[in-house]
């Protein structure tokens, strides 16, 4: 018996005393009494229920998977379906939940983890790696079928460098810039390959009378889209980095990209900021723009207002040569093992199922993604413009996944625009950066101090 | 004549500001009721196209949505947890304000306990959220019981202060007419005090329900992994951050509406019949 | 016979009230521990001592969320009551249709954030400025603009939360005797002299009731904030309650944000003290 229990069974008899003492009392406080006590009742029934009878024990190992990408619900629900139906000796869940890191956190905080957990690679996965909340796959076979280039993401992504491997990369995706491929061809325009061009192009359009660019920066996080886009062309990959070694500042590293960011903003609508991401979709769908700086997630958002709408992405140039600029990619997907899983080879046969081919051709189809596992895949029309740089692995993560999320570098970044003040822009920057990633700069220089090495990710 | 053209005003009067005010409420339903109707496609950022009717008016988003959310098993979750709610609410809050509204004005205790209670509404829910993610499930209550006695809790500050409130303008001479009769306290309670409230148990009743059945932080954290899910829960499935639905979460929304929206007809009545006016002499 | 009443009372509060301290006053208890530490809502932490309360009041997002939080809640505050008031007193005279209006008057309350922040934001980013336009004045979204951001905020929160008011005073109105009235009639008491000097006194609870219940809705503000701004333009909206959850809950500075949490509860709740004694002090003097 819990606290809980012995708590409102206390309640009950305590109840129960009030009621023979006053039993000569007339019937409707009886009626009364009755009803809080079935209420109480009810409730203990329930907590005796949920508190000890829930595993039903049929022989299976229970794997449970969460994972963070509700818009691929139907997928999982899918492959949940078939891998119960082929497998005997596993039972396998997967929860697709709306907001699934509060989800996790509270799960996590009550310590009742999911075997597996999918997570993109951003700043949780780095904070999830360093809480040792995850275990380590290295000797998970599949991982040899995995590209490289989004290993080492992950292992950027650890504050400092640990032993082991903490994910199984699933699929990326990439941003750039979305384009009206039919408006394009009418018009003759070309796909840019340098910052020059790109500024040209958009006089061009503009002097046809079309807007260049859509922006919905009334929500904040789409400011990040161009942002992180253009970062990767102008800045190292690692800056957050050498900023946290103490190496350079961000406004030496940001200045140019900055400044390059707000002469954009000619392009785009008279009040960007009166827009969201939504109002922007419907608008570049509408064909209000000829192009949309924001990822390839946006596709299904856009062709559910215009199936017919003909678009595809270029990789956004931002440096001056052609050779200078990079596909800004990154992890969308990842499947962690919990530390708390207790039998990884039932965890590892889900995630060979996962991972088998035609089942990651069939999430790549739905969501437009890119995978990041080795092999010939079909990928969406939509992404055509950037195959090039998806075949040669030119790609590079984007440099949000390092900012911590209360620093609210979008809002910032929101700010940065409405008011046009590079500077003040850069020197927030700067100090809220120290400011907010103390504890992990201070684990960095002590690792530094430990390991000596600077050079070293 | 005066007096005649003073009772038109009194009577046209609030009927004029009240169908003025009805316009800020019919425009925004409008739009909820037109987009609900209407497919992905018919979407636009143009003041016409949005105001426009739907090409064809098929429940089909309708159906979908129930689909999608489940919906008659939400429904009988969000059911049974706002019922269950409001009645322990009534029946422990309504006890709860009567002991302290009865005594804080002299005694000490009472009007600490009062004060007490009454500020553990001002407690932001973000920071109960994690130690209470941690307690329920250390008291095997991350459930639907969970939930329900959490709400009990965090919507007694409110409950009591306006039970309390209420209190005031109930005479003190009631309860002692019935006391020289020589019922108990508990017996003039039910029996005198606790009938007397009957509009304030509709007002309360209203608020809470309303305050449970649109929730969605509470049983998201409480209920996490339990697979059962409510009403709000599950219409959590329309929107993402890179794609929303909105056609389909209106249509949903709208459902929704309708259970609640009947109580809310059915207590107002109560509020009405209040029987105070009789009573209180 | 008073040891009795005693005793009952005694036998009522002790249960409850040990009720609302284990679900209410152990886990702030426990908040209030993670404010010392550097905990992200996660994994392992240390302490910290005061650090988080010495950042609170050099943080000048926090001191400018405390501003714009408590601006916000006294403008609407004001306009809730004025207007509800008003609504109330028009739904309880003798008219047609009242269950009509009734329950046409509450469905604001009811429709979902998702729904809310989607209408509000088409008129303010659409209608508005194309009405404004017609009329020939500047046609910006006054969503988009730093400056008059809070006024969209404050219309919505107003919109929705007047119904609960108005309940609430439409119940207080039930308390006033008709006889009250009619007495009133006699001596010539009508329209706004009626209701100053005969009505107004006698729901004085219920607008202390209101005033505390809106404080502490307004100054809690988190949901219109989400459906309409998400702290934008230019973390110009951001209340208080929108900096504990987005950066305690979804960033992992959850020890700061307890922090934060418990220097705007104590704050809450001294408002709201001072707020019941002035009002108990104004019932007395009736």
């Amino acid at each position: 018996m819990s606290d809980m229990e012995l708590f409102i069974d206390g309640i009950l008899v305590y109840y129960n005393v009030f009621i023979k003492e006053r039993r000569r009392e007339n019937a409707m406080k009886r009626k009364t009494i009755t009803f809080l006590k079935l209420a109480l009742c009810g409730m203990m029934t329930s907590f005796a229920v949920t508190g000890c009878g829930s595993s039903a024990d049929t022989g299976k190992t229970e794997i449970e998977i969460v994972q963070y990408k509700p818009e691929a619900a139907n997928y999982f629900a899918t492959v949940e379906e078939e891998f119960n139906a082929t497998h005997d000796d596993i039972h396998l869940t997967i929860s697709s939940p709306n907001d699934a890191m509060t989800i996790l956190r509270t799960r996590f905080i009550r310590e009742d983890y999911p075997d597996i957990i999918g997570i993109g690679g951003d700043i949780n996965y780095s904070y999830f790696v360093d809480a040792d909340i995850l275990s380590d796959v290295s000797d998970y076979p599949g991982l040899q079928n995995i590209k490289q280039a989004y290993i080492d993401i992950d292992e950027a992504l650890e504050f400092v460098p640990k032993d082991g491997t903490f994910a199984v990369p699933y699929v990326a995706n990439a941003a750039g810039v979305l384009y009206n491929r039919d408006m394009f061809q009418e018009h003759g325009w070309e796909i840019p390959e340098t910052w020059e061009e790109l500024n040209a192009l958009c006089d061009a359009i503009q002097a046809e009378g079309i807007l260049p660019f859509y922006f919905g920066f009334k929500d904040t996080w789409t400011c990040l889209a161009p942002w992180n886009a253009m970062a990767v062309d102008l800045s190292p990959s690692d800056t957050t980095k050498q900023v946290n070694r103490g190496q350079t500042t961000f406004s030496a590293e940001y200045r140019e990209l900055s400044e390059r960011y707000l002469s954009l903003l000619q392009y785009g609508p008279k009040d960007p900021f009166a827009y969201n991401y939504n109002d922007a979709c419907t608008a570049f769908a509408r064909g209000e723009s000829a192009m949309y700086p924001i990822g390839s997630y946006a596709v299904p958002q856009i062709l559910s207002v215009n199936p017919d709408l003909n678009v595809d992405s270029f990789v956004m140039p931002a440096s001056d040569t052609k050779d200078g600029n990079t596909l800004n990619s990154g992890i969308d997907l990842q499947f962690c093992v919990t530390a708390d899983c207790p039998n990884k080879e039932a965890a590892y046969e889900v995630l060979d199922f996962l991972l088998a081919d035609e089942n990651l051709q069939k999430y790549i189809d739905a969501q437009n993604a890119v995978p990041c596992k080795e092999g010939a895949f079909k990928l969406a029309p939509m992404l055509d413009g950037m195959s090039e740089y998806i075949a040669a692995g030119n790609m590079t993560d984007y440099q949000d996944h390092y900012y911590p999320s209360e620093m609210a570098v979008d809002a910032q970044l929101q700010t940065f625009l409405l008011n046009k003040d590079v500077d003040a822009f850069l020197t927030k920057f700067d100090t809220d950066w120290l400011r907010y990633n103390r504890d992990i700069i201070r684990m960095v220089q002590e690792y530094e101090k430990e390991h000596g090495s600077t050079g070293a990710q | 004549m005066t007096e005649k053209k003073s009772l038109k005003v009194s009577v046209y009067g609030p009927m004029v500001f009240l169908i003025l005010g009805l316009s800020t409420i019919i425009f925004p339903l409008y739009m909820t009721v037109m987009i609900a109707f209407k497919q992905p496609s018919e979407m636009t950022n143009s003041i016409s196209g949005i105001l426009s009717l739907p090409k064809t008016w098929s429940l089909s988003n309708f159906r979908e949505a129930m689909v999608v959310t489940d919906f008659w098993r939400s429904l009988g979750n969000s059911l049974l947890i706002t019922a269950v709610t409001v009645a322990l609410s009534l029946a422990l809050h309504s006890l709860m304000g009567y002991a302290l509204g009865r005594n804080k004005a002299h005694s000490k205790f009472y009007s600490f306990v009062y004060l007490f209670i009454v500020s553990g509404m001002f407690v932001p829910f973000a920071i109960l959220m994690m130690p209470l993610a941690k307690q329920t499930a250390e008291l095997h209550l991350a459930n639907w019981a969970g939930v329900i006695i959490l709400y009990v809790v965090f919507y007694m500050p409110m409950n009591i202060l306006l039970y309390s409130g209420y209190l005031v303008n109930i005479p003190i001479a009631l309860e002692e007419a019935a006391r020289v009769d020589g019922a108990s306290t508990w017996t003039t309670y039910w029996k005198i005090i606790f009938p007397i409230m009957k509009p304030m148990h509709a007002t309360v009743a209203v608020l809470t329900a309303l305050a449970v059945w649109n929730d969605v932080m509470t049983p998201l954290v409480i209920m996490a992994g339990s697979g059962k899910n409510t009403l709000p829960l599950a219409q959590l499935n329309f929107q993402s951050q890179f794609g929303t639905n909105y056609n389909l979460a209106f249509a949903s929304y709208l459902l929704s509406l309708i259970p609640i929206l009947i109580f809310y007809v059915i207590c107002q009545k109560q509020i009405l019949n209040g029987v105070v006016n009789g009573a209180v002499k | 016979m008073k040891n009795d009443r005693q005793r009952t009372f005694l036998m009522i509060t002790i249960p409850i009230l040990a009720l609302f301290i284990c679900f209410n006053t152990i886990p702030l208890i426990r908040g209030v521990i993670y404010s010392f530490t550097n905990f992200k809502g996660f994994g392992s932490y240390s302490w910290v001592g005061i650090r988080n309360y010495i950042d609170l009041f050099s943080d000048g997002r926090v001191g400018k969320s405390y501003l714009f939080t408590f601006k916000l809640a006294i403008v609407t505050t004001i306009v809730v009551n004025v207007l509800s008031l008003v609504l109330a007193l028009a739904l309880n005279s003798k008219i047609r249709a009242k269950s009509f209006f009734r329950g046409a008057y509450f469905l604001p309350n009811i429709l979902g954030a998702l729904v809310v922040g989607y209408i509000f934001n088409y008129f303010f980013t659409y209608i508005l400025p194309a009405v404004a336009e017609m009329m020939g004045m500047n046609s910006t979204s006054i969503l988009s603009d730093p400056k008059s951001a809070w006024i969209g905020i404050v219309v919505v929160c107003a919109w929705q939360a007047i119904a609960m008011n108005t309940i609430i005073y439409i119940s207080g109105l039930q308390t006033v005797p008709e006889d009250v009235y009619e007495a009133g009639g006699l001596d010539g008491a009508t329209g706004w002299k009626q209701f100053k000097y005969l009505t107004f006194p006698l729901i004085i609870p219920f607008f202390s009731i209101n005033m505390v219940l809106c404080v502490k809705n307004f100054l809690m503000v988190f949901d219109q904030i989400m459906a309409l701004t998400k702290g934008g333009p230019a973390q110009s909206t951001e209340s208080v309650s929108y900096l504990i959850y987005n950066n305690g809950m979804s960033g992992g500075q959850f020890g700061f944000q307890s922090a934060n949490a418990v220097v705007f509860f104590i704050l809450i709740v001294c408002v709201s003290v001072a707020q019941m004694k002035f009002a108990n002090s104004k019932e007395e003097q009736l």
